[in-house]
């Protein structure tokens, strides 16, 4: 699909930002959710094609606003819906609950 | 019992999951063959970035089969195909802002290209 | 609700310790919650995958790579004909590393990788990418004006330089074996392989000259 992540040639992206000692993950939950990629492949939830897709069906807005590792969460959890793993606004629930108990 | 146990989780590393599939396929083409890659665009998941489509390069190599992703992305791994690399040279693909003496390679599934 | 109740795991070195989780650290932490509690996941898997690319993957494998093919010829032959099988003599394979191929930089030609689709890339050899490389700018750049990127990363590389660009949209992984600087004759394996960072090895940067 002619999506936003088909990125080659496009102008005006602003500067290439770089930083120093850079660790694998800047955030914990970065790892968790790389670690979810495994788990979920494992699973056999989705193949790498499968994954890469869900990433590419985001909205172009949200897409450019957020990162990596929130990519990927967004592909886990439109797969699992999609698949039947997860109900819809499971998610939604548990989040809630979690905040009540005190997150 | 989730299937991927922290035991599982070195082997899982280290052995991957190529998509490169074992199938007798001859080879459409050849090292030094012009190709011309198609102009589509489907609705789905693809390996074959709009900058190539309509492009005409040069086949540098054939890495061998492996499963097209534009496929694959319905569940599993099929369509096993020759994947080869092809040069394209920068003035080609952006005319007289392209740098000076560069080239593009990219990797096409034998149905991303069509003999020149 | 294992993972749940010893949620420290996830926000334990959380610099925001004091504050509520931030809305994605949550949603991550609910949704790791979940399939723990379906029985799809075991946490200590995660814990285990994180520790492997915190601490036993990174571009120092890849570095190792470039030191022995700098230093033993029939090597370097070896890994640019079948790179995949070369890395794998030192050990290193796996995931985004299934089939990997290595091209060579010269006094004529400079190499330089991107994946413009995604953020594909060799994480056997180099860990897991930088965010510069996954980063809208590099990846809609790197194709269209290579060479200004490289003037962005300090590689002034003169137009007699033939620059190629391999953009690895399919699962072919590239690592880009630098060119041995000058005044490093004699040299072991392990003092040249400090030499290798990991932009060398993507392509965006010339490997270390000696010190002194």
């Amino acid at each position: 699909m002619n999506g936003i992540h088909d990125m080659g040639g496009m102008q005006c992206m602003g500067p290439i930002e770089r930083e120093e000692n850079e660790p694998a993950f800047h955030e914990t939950w970065e790892g968790r959710v790389f670690g979810m990629f495994f788990t979920n492949f494992a699973e056999g939830h989705f193949n790498v094609d499968m994954f890469r897709h869900g990433i590419e069906r985001m909205g172009p807005a949200e897409y450019l606003e957020t990162s990596y590792y929130e990519h990927w969460l967004h592909s886990f959890e439109t797969l699992l819906v999609e698949r039947g793993v997860l109900a819809e606004g499971e998610l939604e629930e548990k989040i809630a609950s979690l905040r009540e108990a005190g997150g | 019992m989730p299937a991927l146990t922290p035991e599982i989780v070195p082997g899982l590393v280290a052995g991957g999951a190529s998509c490169r599939m074992d199938a007798e396929i001859a080879p459409r083409f050849k090292v030094g063959d012009r190709v011309t890659a198609r102009i589509v665009n489907p609705m789905s998941h693809t390996r074959l970035p709009r900058y190539i489509r309509g492009k005409t390069g040069t086949v540098a190599r054939d890495h061998g089969v492996f499963a097209l992703p534009d496929s694959s992305v319905c569940g599993v791994h099929s369509d096993p195909q020759h994947v080869y690399s092809v040069r394209f040279e920068a003035d080609h693909l952006w005319g007289e802002h392209a740098n000076a003496n560069s080239s593009l390679y990219i990797d096409l599934f034998d149905v991303y290209i069509d003999p020149a | 609700m294992t993972i749940a109740n010893e949620g420290s795991s996830i926000m334990a070195d959380d610099h925001t310790h004091n504050e509520p989780p931030s809305d994605t650290a949550m949603r991550v932490k609910a949704l790791e919650t979940l399939l723990t509690e379906k029985g799809l996941l075991d946490p200590a898997a995660i814990d285990a995958l994180v520790e492997t690319y915190e601490t036993r993957i990174g571009p120092r494998n890849g570095a190792r790579v470039v030191a022995r093919a700098w230093t033993d010829p029939d090597y370097r032959q070896r890994l640019l004909e079948d790179g995949t099988k070369a890395i794998a003599e030192l050990g290193f394979s796996g995931v985004q590393g299934e089939d990997m191929v290595v091209v060579e930089n010269t006094g004529d030609v400079h190499n330089m990788v991107v994946c413009t689709l995604c953020s594909c890339y060799p994480w056997p050899t180099l860990g897991l990418p930088p965010i510069w490389f996954k980063s809208a700018p590099y990846r809609a750049r790197a194709v269209i004006d290579p060479r200004g990127v490289l003037k962005e990363f300090g590689v002034e590389l003169s137009e007699d330089v033939e620059l190629r660009v391999w953009d690895s949209n399919a699962e072919l992984r590239y690592l880009v074996l630098p060119q041995r600087p000058a005044g490093t004759e004699g040299m072991s394996e392990d003092e040249l392989a400090e030499l290798v960072s990991r932009d060398s090895m993507i392509g965006t940067a010339l490997a270390d000259a000696p010190a002194g």
